[in-house]
């Protein structure tokens, strides 16, 4: 069920900055439907979330997180830490255990003092922090040897980017469920930028 | 001959009045003054602090003014602890729906949603009515910028500058008066600043005694802003209103 719609998620950590890289692929089993479909999701300047598996579930999550975060933004008159959010979307997961979502989500975002945080979680919430890399979907394992192989710690936002791109595409073309080239988000402390990547279109 | 009738909410008296709302509405009449102006291109609510102790800490919190959405804001007159919990009440309402139909929330349903929880404490339960009253100013793509007025009754309407609070009636004839159908938003900021100071009891007008907020469109987005205390004293002074520090007591 997680091979369902096909999905390729990575983010990666540099010096002050994050990647978060996604494919644009929304399949039914082996018919691609949609070459533009986004799976990562802005909640705010310096958060971001990917949602890999079923597209459904990846989008009924990520509104109730907004839900959550807007009436956390309204009260507190601040926006979310990534390692709250973080634990937020784990208890949200946890909550449905027995009848989970799912998805994979890899969370991103820039912490105190701007400083980066990755993490991701399976699909009843089990937080998988790490200071490299992390990866979802039908092509983490290609992305999890692609990553091991070309992570550098300390990159600046160009090199990272580079970095990311080369990671993801050449993992999705081991994937027949993902591809159709690839949407890379790369945040600083003082911009986000966006842009969409060509690679074998299929 | 009252007596008989104001202990509770859900009795109505022998001339067909809800005493115990009567009576909310006298305890709002002794809160700071707040009001609102409807003007072309923004809605403007200015409101009156009523603590002003040097002691206080204000942070970046407001007393008066809340953001309830991205594209609603209200101010409040009355007892701040029944307002905080209708506060609340109008932030769930408003992201339910918003995921429930991924679009923001229509100011008016929000508004009447609201009433409807005011109204339900004036029927039944046998819970006190919550002694607050509400401005709320607001954009959304059916009918642009709106302003409400709403009161612990639960009644609300549509109004083009309305005040509540203290002095409310003086307030709102003023506001008659000098309001145009098609005010600028620089002009109701001046026109509810000039309504204000003649309202208020204090004799000079200083910043820290106010609270300033606009709704207004910046490309294409709503956007609700929070006059600083800084810009808050230079709009004053350009108005002609503030006092010089010497003269206030």
């Amino acid at each position: 069920i997680f091979e369902y719609n096909g999905s390729a998620i990575v983010a990666m950590v540099g010096k002050n900055c994050f990647a978060i890289a996604s494919d644009r692929r929304l399949g039914v089993q082996l018919q691609t439907i949609a070459t533009d479909f986004q799976r990562i999701y802005k909640i705010h300047d310096k958060l971001f979330i990917g949602l890999a598996g079923l597209a459904t579930d990846a989008q009924t999550l990520y509104q109730k997180l907004v839900f959550r975060h807007k009436l956390y933004q309204l009260r507190e008159e601040r926006d979310m830490k990534p390692q709250t959010f973080a634990s937020l979307v784990s208890a949200l997961l946890y909550e449905k255990r027995f009848g989970p979502f799912f998805c994979q989500p890899v969370i991103a975002g820039l912490g105190d003092e701007d400083k980066p945080f990755i993490c991701t979680m399976d699909s009843i919430g089990a937080k998988e922090l790490a200071k490299d890399f992390v990866v979802a979907g039908t092509a983490s394992e290609s992305l999890y040897g692609a990553c091991e192989a070309m992570f550098k710690p300390d990159m600046e936002a160009e090199e990272l980017f580079e970095t990311i791109s080369q990671a993801l595409l050449s993992s999705v073309d081991r994937d027949c469920l993902s591809g159709w080239g690839g949407h890379v988000y790369v945040v600083t402390a003082t911009e986000v930028t966006e842009r969409i990547l060509k690679g074998r279109m299929d | 001959m009252s007596r008989r009738y104001d202990s509770r909410t859900t009795i109505f008296s022998p001339e067909g009045r809800l005493y115990q709302v009567e009576y909310a509405m006298e305890a709002i009449g002794n809160a700071g003054t707040a009001i609102g102006i409807l003007s072309k291109d923004g809605v403007v609510l200015v409101g009156e602090k009523k603590v002003t102790s040097k002691l206080l800490q204000t942070s970046t919190s407001t007393e008066k003014m809340y953001k309830i959405d991205d594209h609603v804001s209200c101010a409040v007159a009355g007892i701040m602890s029944d307002a905080n919990i209708l506060i609340n009440t109008a932030r769930v309402q408003a992201q339910r729906y918003t995921y429930a139909y991924q679009e923001p929330m229509p100011v008016e349903q929000l508004v009447q949603s609201l009433c409807d929880t005011k109204q339900g404490y004036t029927q039944f339960g046998g819970l006190r009515p919550f002694g607050v009253s509400f401005l709320f100013g607001g954009w959304d793509k059916n009918y642009g910028f709106q302003l409400y007025m709403s009161d612990p009754s639960g009644n609300y309407g549509g109004w083009k500058a309305a005040a509540i609070g203290a002095n409310n009636q003086a307030a709102q004839s003023m506001l008659k008066q000098d309001y145009k159908d098609d005010i600028t938003r620089e002009e109701a900021v001046q026109l509810a600043l000039k309504v204000l100071s003649k309202t208020m009891d204090s004799t000079s007008l200083t910043s820290d005694k106010l609270e300033l907020a606009e709704v207004f469109l910046s490309s294409g987005k709503v956007k609700y802003q929070v006059c600083s205390p800084e810009s808050l004293s230079k709009l004053l002074a350009s108005i002609g209103l503030t006092q010089p520090a010497a003269e206030a007591t």
